[in-house]
């Protein structure tokens, strides 16, 4: 199963760095949700303990992984593993991924707000345009601005 | 000690800006409450750091949320570092605020200006102040998500141009952030910071290894703090997006934002991040960060020819020396790096406030501009401001800049335990490097918008410009800023004393980790009542790692099955054993 997790991270990654170094703003707002998103699922993929998988004699715990597979389910069903209470999962990795996740929500309505906003307003989503202030192809539709360093409405 | 007040240096700032959102259209009342709950938060901060530093509390204020024991609630830390911290933002948000107040467009002051000062400052107070590691990312999506909507207030189409810059590199931050903040729970099994330092405290001391990664989660941390903190090769995005605000919302920005980032890195590297194995990578790219940023944030300096971007480099090398403070670690170098922020923070507020008042006068920022204007007859006293602030932008001894740097720079030559064969003689060269450097970026600019302008020019100045350098809340915030600034360099003791105190517990976790983990038990346990085995137990079985008892069963063999990495007396062993 952890197989399975962290080829998912992987490839959510991919696909997110990919969309990072594009140059249009829609696409490296959407490479940066998936990367969130590559976040929450890598830390579901290594939440648990520290001492997993192996049952501790000392002090009799067993914290079940995030997502369990067959194996572990038939081994809790025939008893092997004693206490169902003992395996329980630990709930805090996924308190910190519910949490990522609202904050990374409200996050995502703002960016796309802001995208929205800024598309009206500079007429492009461009990430060259925004920083030259001047269309790629033609040049002589709209005014050069200063762009990088602009004095701003004080 | 167990102070359960120190939350209200997150609540005033919160309640202020819930409050302040439904009267956001009565903007008198929206003001009065504002500068009333800013005040009050100042106030609390100041009385909290005068409770600290007395007698009984040694300098620790802790309060534990909810009334969870550490290691498994959220502790709240207010110690002197974090205090003075708490007290120079909470003071520059007033300020710059009350700066707004006059300057700020009033349909830009409706678009929920109030509400979201106050959000970023809880915000920014709560990273000063958490002790736990997933808290503090949630602390700084609160400061974010407030800054993202400060910087598009104005909404001009410069703002707008840049802006996503700044968004969406904080957001890939949050989501490296994230995945660290998991690794670190994922290998230790806790995310409190005091939990964090006694851990890789007793790993080290027990001569056993850091789990395997910790490295790279160090590295991954710095990455996302150093972001934070502008700190080169992250810094390009300032530059660009921060010149494109109003004024005082770019001095709250400047002076606090990155100084948030110095803070953490300051507060968890040292003893948690940059200890252990991690050390032979992660203080090796301190150091050399720390250097770059200050000789190449210092020529950059002198090379940008608008004034709100020359002083957006006097913030990144102000950055970079406390960094280097933090880099060489050790008492002198953590005091002298906790002081210089403190001293900066205002500094770098009062800087953009001037900058304002001289655009107000010209019209723009353009250094060149400025040097056409006549002062001399119009603002002369300006240009004097203008001279002290030069001054203590690069430290000039009666100004409050010198003893920072003084303190960073001899704790680079002396090395951190004054050692001779540990002494990083070339960052403290780099930083005198700097300092000359910023001599001459800042006279730059002062001769160019104050000296150099013609006097023989025939010209008035055109009618349209306004015929003052601001509104009074303007001048009024910095008189504040500047008397701050004045008192840290003539009377500046007791500040120092108090980073002295900072230095102190940061270079030696110890004080931090007893305060926040065992606070003293005023109230009968819930265990000593109950007879079961409670957080309090548990804490008192961990707090005792180096009994005789412990010792003996160090040579006891290992536990016998073969999947078992730590030893049964690892540190993190001994954590949630019940």
């Amino acid at each position: 199963m952890t197989a399975v997790l962290a080829i998912c991270v992987a490839v959510t990654f991919a696909v997110s760095v990919y969309l990072l170094l594009g140059r249009e703003l829609k696409a490296v707002a959407m490479g940066v949700f998936l990367i969130s998103h590559a976040a929450n699922l890598s830390i579901l993929a290594m939440s648990g303990s520290p001492i997993l998988p192996t049952p501790d004699p000392e002090l009799g715990i067993t914290k079940r992984p995030p997502i369990s597979d067959y194996d572990f389910d038939g081994a809790l069903r025939h008893g092997d593993i004693a206490a169902p209470l003992d395996v329980m999962v630990d709930p805090l990795p996924q308190a910190l991924i519910l949490t990522a996740i609202v904050i990374g929500f409200a996050v995502m309505g703002f960016v796309l707000t802001l995208l929205v906003a800024t598309s009206r307003k500079v007429q492009t989503l461009d990430v060259d345009e925004l920083a030259t202030g001047e269309k790629r192809h033609d040049p002589v539709e709209r005014p050069a601005a200063d762009g990088t360093v602009q004095g701003g409405a004080a | 000690m167990t102070n359960r007040w120190i939350v209200l240096m997150v609540l005033l700032p919160l309640l202020t800006g819930v409050l302040s959102t439904p009267i956001v259209a009565r903007l008198r009342l929206s003001r009065v409450l504002g500068v009333v709950g800013l005040s009050a938060t100042l106030i609390a901060g100041l009385l909290l750091l005068n409770n600290a530093t007395s007698e009984q509390a040694g300098g620790i204020l802790v309060s534990q949320m909810g009334g969870w024991a550490a290691p498994y609630g959220i502790s709240l830390v207010f110690d002197t570092f974090s205090g003075l911290m708490l007290c120079a933002a909470a003071a520059v948000t007033l300020c710059g605020y009350v700066a707004a107040l006059g300057t700020l467009d009033r349909t830009v002051e409706r678009r929920y200006f109030h509400p979201l000062m106050h959000f970023m400052l809880a915000g920014v107070n709560l990273s000063f102040l958490t002790g736990d590691l997933f808290n503090l990312f949630v602390a700084f999506e609160i400061m974010l998500m407030a800054s993202y909507g400060l910087l598009c207030l104005a909404g001009g189409e410069a703002q707008l141009r840049q802006a996503y810059k700044y968004v969406l590199l904080n957001l890939l931050a949050s989501a490296l952030f994230v995945i660290a903040a998991g690794l670190v729970y994922g290998m230790f099994g806790t995310l409190n910071l005091a939990d964090l330092m006694r851990i890789v405290r007793e790993t080290s001391e027990q001569g056993e290894a850091l789990p395997t990664g910790f490295t790279a989660v160090s590295v991954v941390l710095l990455t996302v703090f150093g972001l934070k903190a502008a700190i080169f090769p992250l810094w390009f995005w300032l530059p660009d997006a921060y010149p494109t605000m109003p004024v005082p919302l770019l001095a709250v920005f400047g002076g606090v934002l990155t100084k948030v980032g110095v803070y953490v890195i300051a507060r968890t590297f040292p003893p948690i991040f940059a200890a252990g194995e991690a050390a032979e990578v992660i203080v090796p790219i301190l150091l050399t960060a720390a250097a770059l940023t200050m000789v190449l944030g210092a020529i950059m300096a002198v090379a940008y020819r608008r004034l709100r971007a020359v002083l957006c480099m006097f913030v990144i090398v102000g950055v970079g020396f406390a960094l280097a403070g933090v880099a060489v670690g050790g008492e002198t170098g953590l005091a002298g790096a906790a002081f210089y922020m403190t001293q900066s923070m205002i500094v770098a507020a009062l800087s953009f406030l001037v900058c304002g008042q001289i655009e107000n006068r010209v019209g723009s920022d353009d250094i060149d501009d400025a040097g056409q204007f006549s002062w001399y007859r119009a603002a002369p006293w300006l240009a004097v401001v203008g001279f002290v602030l030069a001054m203590t932008l690069v430290g000039l001894p009666p100004l409050s800049g010198f003893y920072g740097k003084l303190w960073v720079v001899q704790a680079a030559f002396t090395g951190p335990d004054e050692t001779p064969g540990h002494s990083v003689w070339w960052l403290g060269l780099a930083g005198l490097v700097a300092g000359t450097i910023t001599l001459l970026a800042a006279l730059r600019w002062w001769t160019g918008v104050f000296w150099l302008g013609r006097e023989d020019q025939t010209e008035e100045p055109p009618a349209t410009q306004p015929a003052s350098t601001g509104p009074r809340s303007l001048t009024l915030a910095v008189a504040l800023l500047l008397a701050a600034s004045l008192w840290m360099g003539v009377a500046a003791e007791p500040v120092l004393a108090l980073a002295k105190d900072a230095g102190t517990n940061l270079a030696d976790p110890q004080r931090y980790i007893t305060a926040v983990l065992q606070p003293e038990t005023t109230e009968p346990s819930y265990a000593s009542t109950h007879g079961t085995t409670t957080p309090a137990n548990d804490q008192a079985h961990r707090a005792s790692p180096s009994t005789p008892e412990h010792h003996a069963q160090d040579s006891t063999p290992p536990a016998t099955h073969a999947d078992d990495r730590f030893g049964p007396n690892h540190p993190i062993r001994l954590r949630g054993g019940h």
